[in-house]
């Protein structure tokens, strides 16, 4: 079982990136959770949600221990950094995040600088989907194919079809500059 | 004895109210009303609590016996479920006014399309003659045993007229039953009332003011000169607004 | 494969589906989502949904409809459902049917928006005036929680009584995949108001409240004897038996299967009825069994008194029973299991 922590502002489309990866494990017939932090708990600086999959029942869907935690913005950094297990991984939008913010050595810290790869990519909005992209793959348990596949349906179902391409290639940038 | 046989059959029972009480005169005329409308066999009654829900053990046909206040929001669902229903929410003036003014004031203000006949005795007269929302400026009842102070309990509501001047309501009126003239005024308006429900167009409500004479304290026939005397001054009688039926 | 669903999505859509015609409330987090579905769900199937103005206002128009005999549903959380208790016994009274939601969230008063388990009391005893129970039903996931909606409405039916569907915040804001029950197309209760008096059960005023006694404890008795539900592991040959229910419940198994991994003789019952509890689960249980160990989201503890009931009633001897109330949230397997170790070790005190 994995859990994965997205956390960044609101409009980062943090919410959106966990429900993509969560997608994407029922698409391979995993088991998923997909778990926000709402109400009261939601305000100042950070968004975030926690999603766990697996082969197996996922008996706390809760908050625990994240495998790999996606920082947007230095805040969730912050707030998130003490949570990540030992051996875990950070991916954090070097556009906008302060590495030096992490004091931990016993984590693998992954930067990319999503911001910039989605301008060149003209998909400024794409920025989330570009980080999805890598963390499937930092997960290790995802093919490329898979991945797209998942999250193609996902948007599919949801009408929003019109951004496949945009889509598909933004996945693929996330996944291959890991 | 013979029967008289203009008792419409959906009251033909004894009622347990006092003597002297205007309730039994007001829903013999909703009763009438009904029949001449052919409404008799095609009507839910949600009632209130207080005297007005001794119209449950007088009549015999769909009720329900709402929570104290509710009969406004009972009585929403209700036609909005059975459109094709006439529903009545029978109700007192402590009922609707005071512990369900939300809940009447709501069904007014979204046009809900039952009609609500409330009972306005200007006082608590099932538990025993308290003051209520109706009680007039110094009025002596068991909770104002020296007179109302409205400087300290507020002004007597008038609904109807609420109603009639905020709302889009379909029609509204208060009518009286301490005389005969009265009585078929009201009559005529409780019919407006029932037959605004039967176009759809709105919410239709009918105050009546009846007396009290035990809570009072005074004989029948000093509790409706009373009435005509002193309890219209304050609440006026007559239609407040009569919306054009489709 | 399913899709993921939000819990609060799920459950009205499951309502829609077992056959719910009629939405009234007033919207509160965590609940809203269930109202905010519902206010356009229900005019595609021909249903009844108003906005109401008040809590108190939302549930007497549940009264008004199921009087109607319409499948009627309406939601809230904690300080919400407080204000629907004179509904919820009006209903009782008259013997209607009705599916009331309570996404439970922490605290007394207005309280806090936290996922919890405060309101166990109240909705198994009854929280309005009188001598009244209502079906209480516990999902763990928001697979559950669609089987469960279905199952509120068909026993509300059965016994002509409310179902409350008690689960937690965090239920009705998580996703999970979720398959929806069948969409079924069902007639109106066949009792209701038709204006014509047809039915003369509903809105009786000369009532006999002691023959109407008998009736009801039998009624009881048989909802207790044919309802209770539960889901239990272990617990034949179990040293110590774990009893919570929702998703703590859910991740108390988890820990109860680590802690069988690691050689402890360890049980768990997943409560799904909260009333009727299940007894029933109890006499599975073995009989030399050391203690019951309540894992609960409040603050002082409230499963764990029906634990303990229920042990002294089913089990020969005296068994411990000890609680960890966990405030609010999901408590951890990891925490669930160090709960366990506190008993073993003799760091937490038996409440019974």
């Amino acid at each position: 079982m994995k859990e994965c922590v997205f956390a960044g502002f609101g409009g980062q489309g943090v919410l959106t990136v966990g429900l993509l990866i969560s997608q994407m494990a029922t698409y391979k017939d995993y088991h998923a959770t997909w778990i926000p932090q709402y109400g009261s708990a939601m305000r100042g600086g950070t968004a975030n949600c926690t999603v766990k999959f697996g082969e197996g029942y996922i008996y706390n869907p809760s908050q625990d221990e994240p495998d790999i935690l996606l920082a947007m913005n230095n805040p969730s950094l912050v707030k998130f950094l003490p949570l990540v297990k030992p051996g875990g991984t950070i991916v954090v939008n070097s556009d906008l995040v302060d590495s030096e913010i992490n004091t931990r050595k016993d984590i693998n810290l992954v930067e990319i600088p999503c911001l910039t790869l989605a301008k060149e990519m003209d998909h400024p909005r794409g920025a989330n989907v570009i980080m999805a992209g890598a963390i499937v793959k930092l997960s290790g348990d995802f093919t490329e194919r898979e991945a797209i596949d998942g999250m193609n349906d996902m948007f599919r179902k949801k009408g929003k079809e019109k951004y496949k391409e945009l889509n598909t290639k933004a996945l693929s940038i996330g996944y291959n500059y890991i | 004895m013979s029967k008289s046989k203009k008792v419409p059959y959906l009251v033909d029972r004894p009622m347990s109210f006092c003597p002297g009480c205007g309730h039994g005169i007001a829903i013999r005329l909703v009763a009438e009303c009904l029949e001449e409308l052919g409404q008799a066999d095609n009507i839910v009654f949600p009632i209130g609590v207080g005297c007005s829900s001794l119209l449950g053990g007088g009549i015999e046909a769909d009720r329900l016996h709402c929570s104290h206040g509710r009969a406004g929001a009972v009585a929403t669902a209700i036609k909005r479920c059975n459109p094709n229903n006439v529903v009545i929410s029978y109700q007192g003036d402590g009922d609707a006014y005071s512990i369900g003014i939300g809940e009447t004031t709501s069904a007014a203000y979204r046009n809900e399309r039952f009609t609500t006949i409330i009972i306005n005795n200007t006082n608590y007269g099932m538990t025993g003659g308290q003051m209520s929302n109706t009680t007039l400026p110094n009025q002596k009842t068991n909770t104002s045993v020296y007179g109302r102070d409205c400087s300290v309990t507020g002004n007597p509501i008038r609904f109807p007229e609420l109603a009639a001047d905020q709302f889009n309501v379909g029609y509204a009126a208060r009518g009286s039953v301490h005389d005969v003239p009265n009585i078929r005024k009201t009559k005529s308006y409780i019919k407006k009332a029932i037959e605004m429900q039967l176009s759809g167009e709105g919410y239709s409500v009918v105050e009546v003011l009846s007396p009290c004479p035990t809570n009072w304290k005074m004989e029948p026939l000093e509790a409706m000169k009373h009435i005509a005397e002193h309890v219209t001054t304050y609440f006026p009688l007559g239609e407040f607004v009569e919306k054009e039926e489709k | 494969m399913a899709d993921m669903m939000k819990g609060n999505v799920a459950i009205a859509e499951a309502a829609i589906r077992a056959g719910a015609r009629l939405y009234a409330g007033y919207p509160i987090t965590p609940s809203t989502e269930i109202m905010e579905y519902m206010s356009w769900r229900m005019a595609e199937v021909d249903g009844v949904f108003v906005q109401a103005e008040s809590e108190i206002a939302g549930i007497n128009m549940i009264i008004g409809g199921a009087a109607c005999g319409v499948r009627a549903i309406t939601a809230s959380s904690g300080p919400g459902i407080s204000l629907k208790q004179e509904g919820m016994t009006t209903l009782s009274d008259e013997e209607l049917p009705a599916v009331v939601v309570n996404m439970v969230r922490y605290g007394n008063g207005i309280g806090t928006l936290y996922s919890a388990q405060c309101d166990y009391h109240r909705e198994t005893r009854g929280g309005g005036n009188g001598d009244y129970r209502c079906i209480v039903l516990c999902p763990s996931s928001v697979q559950e929680a669609t089987e469960l909606m279905v199952l509120a409405f068909d026993l509300a039916e059965k016994y002509r009584m409310v179902s409350v569907f008690m689960s937690e915040g965090a239920l009705g804001q998580m996703m999970e995949p979720c398959e929806l029950p069948e969409m079924r197309e069902l007639p109106r209760y066949p009792w209701g108001f038709d204006g014509k008096y047809t039915n003369k059960k509903v809105g009786i005023f000369d009532r006999n409240s002691r023959d109407e006694a008998v009736l009801l404890n039998e009624k009881y008795n048989a909802v207790k004897e044919n309802e209770q539900r539960w889901e239990s592991i272990d617990v034949e040959d179990a040293d110590y038996v774990l009893v919570a229910y929702g998703l703590p419940g859910r991740a108390s198994i988890g820990a109860a299967k680590e802690l069988r991994a690691e050689g402890y003789k360890v049980g768990m019952i997943r409560v799904i009825t909260a009333w009727p509890f299940p007894e029933k689960a109890f006499q599975e249980v073995n009989p030399n069994v050391k203690g019951f160990i309540t894992i609960e989201a409040n603050a002082t503890g409230q499963l764990i008194d029906d634990v303990a009931l229920t042990a002294l009633r089913t089990i020969d001897k005296k068994v411990q029973c000890y609680c960890r109330p966990h405030v609010y949230g999901i408590p951890s397997v990891k925490a669930i299991k160090q709960d366990f170790i506190d008993v073993v070790n003799g760091n937490m005190k038996e409440v019974y």
